[in-house]
């Protein structure tokens, strides 16, 4: 049997991490790749921290990835990604983190400062120097839609090669899985995607 | 057609589904006719995917007023040989345990299959209580599927053994398999409808008699014996033993998973012997002995109570008294809470007389808890349960002049975060309806309080309590937070809803004519986003002398922009100049889409999340927040 991928979903309620989990499977299951995720979520939707864990392969019959054996952090908030990130991902792992600041009510209410961006991000260094860190709600805002952030995400998840199955799989699954009017802003938002982790590198 | 892949007429196929989904399509290649639910985290996806699938595949979904209701509906079509499922929360079950007392004593027709979907740590209940001891108490079989998979394999073959034994029987899922997805290959869809027919001599009084049907006790135990030989020796549930073990470990349902994992990620195959147990109740006896006979010790992994390991406590004292059984009851495992890898793998490598695999990044770790925060649960931007709970405390603090001159008692839904900052305006909520009755008693003592109940749950349990209200002279305060919706839960249908949950219409049931109808003194409805309005009608509530009723009406922010989809709400904006930066919108209004500008010293609103409500506008004491233009 092949060696599990292990990918840690993480974010916040609303943020499309769920769908995001449920493409990364369904693209396994169209390449025949044997697949679990095992989600957290309650009252998410209200702003909670989500997070997915994804086991492409292996024997594991718990989806849950243990300490420091993600190979992937597909964070989609900096502070999830390091409330997640310091714990599961592997020495050297992969971290695509979205570097929009989802404000907390504690930090809206004035209870709490937001964390220095430039500290969270060395928390995770510590871990890795595997870290590609952009605004991919930004890149989702251009492509025609925020709600498209977790397809920016899956479109550098893809780039980066750690999927055991080629871009062309994931393509095939938004496009079957997504509503025909956002097909063109999904089509965008994955290419941005790609292009952002590519940039990440020159 | 749904496209959904629980349609799908391809013995065979693997499809991705999570376990509620699975749960679902268990039913479907079981050939129920009947589905009825009441939603509830962790088991609304069941009923979702009925739903959305029951038209199609023609059967009747419906999500029933309240969780006796579904099962009582339910009840009444397996009488008539047709097969039922009902899917709830664990809570939900409380709900539904006066009918599933009867219908364990007088037994069904057709299959009928009662899910529970229990939540051990509290993800999202308030109570993590296992329902296998509601089904003891009733003798009630129960199946606990450790994967998706079995999800959908039990549910079809629980429908089977109801039917067989004349029991209901229990489909108990816990949140972490829930809330699963993985492959799940499809199996054959059961043939034809049945024919529909009451069961007159195995139901009817006037039939069978009433001495006949009435004392069943007896017949109930020989039915639960029948079910505990059958499942001595089922495939279900599967017992490694070689003779080398000294030490057996029993996992049960989903616990089982951390078992087979910690067994290899350890090494452990030939050391420990397990058990897995798909059946917690009844025990089959000799399954498990046939373990405790050849072991020094027995640990016992299963989620939340030590449901098993008491029976098999009392087991091994008739049939092997040497042997030592662990688990929640002995200290090895937790009392409280769900079990995960790190539990396990330590309980199992001490009983093995191995080190617990060590903690890693403890250092790391405590610096980044340091950093964060925990990112408390708050209503969604343009929520108008925020706008209703801001009039309110307005209405409370200029009427009592201080807002704990009142007691607020909420109740389940979205609306029960008014408890978190900025809010802070609830002070108690219990169980479904519980904030109309519980301000009776209150109210009875000389103590002044608001009950706070959304629309869902009034309709679901809110009616009696109001009644009583009125029958009793209790002249409570009732503020109904009416979004249109189960928001919580995923946006299922109400009775007010004007369509159920196939997609029908019906006609809807209103809850101020309900209020009326009860003989509440005054019923007022209001538009949530409406500030002013609803202030005022807070401010007649609280000043009125018998029953007064207040229906704060505005759709679901969440539920509104999907409906808006692919277009988007015109966000406002913080006109920069006009601000004097008081942040009161943030302070005491704390709607997620503000944003304070810390070089500015000004609020801005982030147009990514603002959905236009213009609730903040009304908030702002300088008139600086704006619709924006076009």
């Amino acid at each position: 049997m092949m060696r599990a991928l292990k990918i840690v979903v993480a974010g916040v309620g609303g943020q499309g991490t769920l769908l995001a989990s449920r493409l990364i499977a369904d693209s396994s299951i169209r390449a025949g790749l044997p697949v679990k995720i095992g989600e957290t979520y309650g009252m998410a939707q209200r702003g909670g921290p989500v997070m997915g864990n994804i086991q492409i392969g292996g024997e594991a019959m718990n989806p849950q990835i243990r300490e420091g054996e993600a190979d992937v952090l597909l964070a989609f908030e900096p502070v999830e990604a390091v409330r997640r990130g310091v714990y599961l991902l592997r020495d050297g792992g992969l971290a695509l983190v979205n570097s929009r600041v989802t404000p907390p009510v504690e930090v809206i209410s004035g209870m709490m400062k937001y964390p220095d961006l430039g500290r969270l991000t060395s928390l995770l260094r510590e871990v890795t120097d595997r870290v590609v860190s952009f605004d991919a709600t930004a890149l989702a805002e251009e492509a025609g839609d925020p709600i498209a952030t977790n397809v920016v995400m899956i479109g550098a998840l893809a780039a980066s090669g750690e999927l055991p199955f080629d871009e062309e799989t994931v393509k095939t699954v938004l496009r079957e899985s997504l509503r025909p009017r956002y097909y063109d802003i999904n089509m965008r938002a994955f290419e941005l995607g790609k292009e952002a982790y590519w940039k990440a590198f020159h | 057609m749904s496209g959904h892949p629980v349609t799908l007429d391809r013995p065979g196929e693997a499809v991705l589904l999570m376990g509620n989904e699975a749960i679902a399509r268990g039913a479907v290649e079981g050939g129920v006719s009947m589905a009825s639910a009441y939603p509830g985290t962790p088991s609304s996806e069941i009923g979702n995917t009925l739903a959305l699938v029951a038209k199609e595949l023609g059967f009747h979904f419906e999500w029933s007023g309240n969780e006796k209701v579904a099962l009582e509906v339910a009840y009444g079509a397996s009488m008539c040989n047709q097969r039922a499922i009902v899917s709830m929360k664990h809570v939900g079950v409380n709900v539904a345990l006066d009918i599933l007392n009867p219908i364990s004593l007088r037994g069904v027709k057709g299959g009928l299959v009662l899910v529970s979907t229990d939540d051990p740590s509290q993800h999202s209940s308030r109570t993590e209580q296992d329902n296998r001891w509601l089904a003891k108490l009733n003798d009630v079989p129960v199946l606990e599927p450790s994967t998706p998979q079995e999800a959908k394999d039990y549910t079809r073959y629980a429908l089977e053994l109801s039917e067989k034994a004349g029991l209901p029987v229990m489909l108990r899922t816990v949140t972490r398999l829930s809330h699963m997805r993985s492959d799940v290959t499809l199996g054959e869809i059961e043939g034809p409808p049945r024919r529909a027919e009451f069961d007159w001599a195995g139901f009817s009084y006037r039939v069978a008699g009433f001495e006949r049907l009435f004392r069943r006790h007896r017949e109930r135990h020989e039915k639960i014996d029948a079910v505990r030989e059958a499942f001595e020796g089922l495939g279900l549930n599967e017992l490694k033993l070689d003779g080398g073990e000294r030490v057996g470990v029993i996992g049960v349902g989903f616990a089982h998973t951390y078992v087979m994992d910690a067994v290899r990620a350890m090494g452990l195959k030939d050391r420990v012997a397990h058990l897995k147990l798909a059946t917690p109740h009844p025990l089959p006896e000799r399954l498990v002995g046939r373990l405790l006979g050849a072991v020094d010790a027995v640990l016992v992994a299963e989620e939340v109570d030590p449901f098993v390991e008491l029976h098999v406590k009392a087991l091994a004292k008739d049939v092997a008294p040497q042997v030592r059984v662990h688990g929640r009851l002995g200290g090895q495992l937790p009392r409280e809470g769900e079990l995960s890898h790190k539990l396990v793998d330590s309980a199992i490598a001490r009983l093995v007389g191995l080190e617990s695999p060590p903690e890693k990044r403890r250092e790391l770790r405590a610096r980044a808890d340091e950093m964060l925060f925990d990112r408390m649960l708050t209503l969604c931007a343009g929520c108008p349960h925020r706008s209703t709970i801001y009039a309110l405390k307005q209405a409370v603090i200029k009427v009592k002049g201080d807002p704990k001159k009142v007691v607020v008692n909420g109740d389940i839904g979205c609306y029960g975060l008014a408890h978190a900052p900025p809010m802070s305006f609830e002070d108690t909520y219990f169980c479904m309806g519980a904030s109309v009755s519980v301000s009776q008693g209150m109210s009875q003592a000389g103590v002044e309080s608001v009950a706070w109940i959304g629309d869902g749950t009034f309709l679901h349990a809110g009616i009696p309590g109001l009644i009583n209200a009125v029958h009793n002279n209790h002249p409570i305060k009732v503020v109904v937070a009416d979004n249109g919706t189960i928001a919580m839960t995923g946006f299922q249908t109400t009775p007010q809803s004007g369509v159920t949950a196939m997609g029908e219409p019906s006609k809807r049931v209103m809850i101020e004519d309900i209020a009326r109808a009860c003989g509440a003194d005054s019923v007022q409805v209001v538009d949530a986003y409406d500030l002013e309005a609803a202030e005022e009608a807070f401010k007649r509530m609280l000043r009125a002398e018998g029953v007064a009723v207040v229906v704060a009406r505005r759709l679901c922010a969440t539920q509104a922009i999907r409906e808006m989809r692919p277009s988007r709400p015109v966000p406002y904006l913080v006109d920069q100049d006009a601000c004097i930066g008081c942040k009161l919108c943030m302070s005491a209004f704390g709607c997620p889409a503000m944003i304070w500008g810390e070089e500015t010293g000004r609020a801005i609103i982030d147009a990514t999340l603002c959905m236009g409500c213009g609730s903040c506008a009304q908030v702002c004491p300088s008139r600086a927040i704006k619709r924006r233009e076009g």
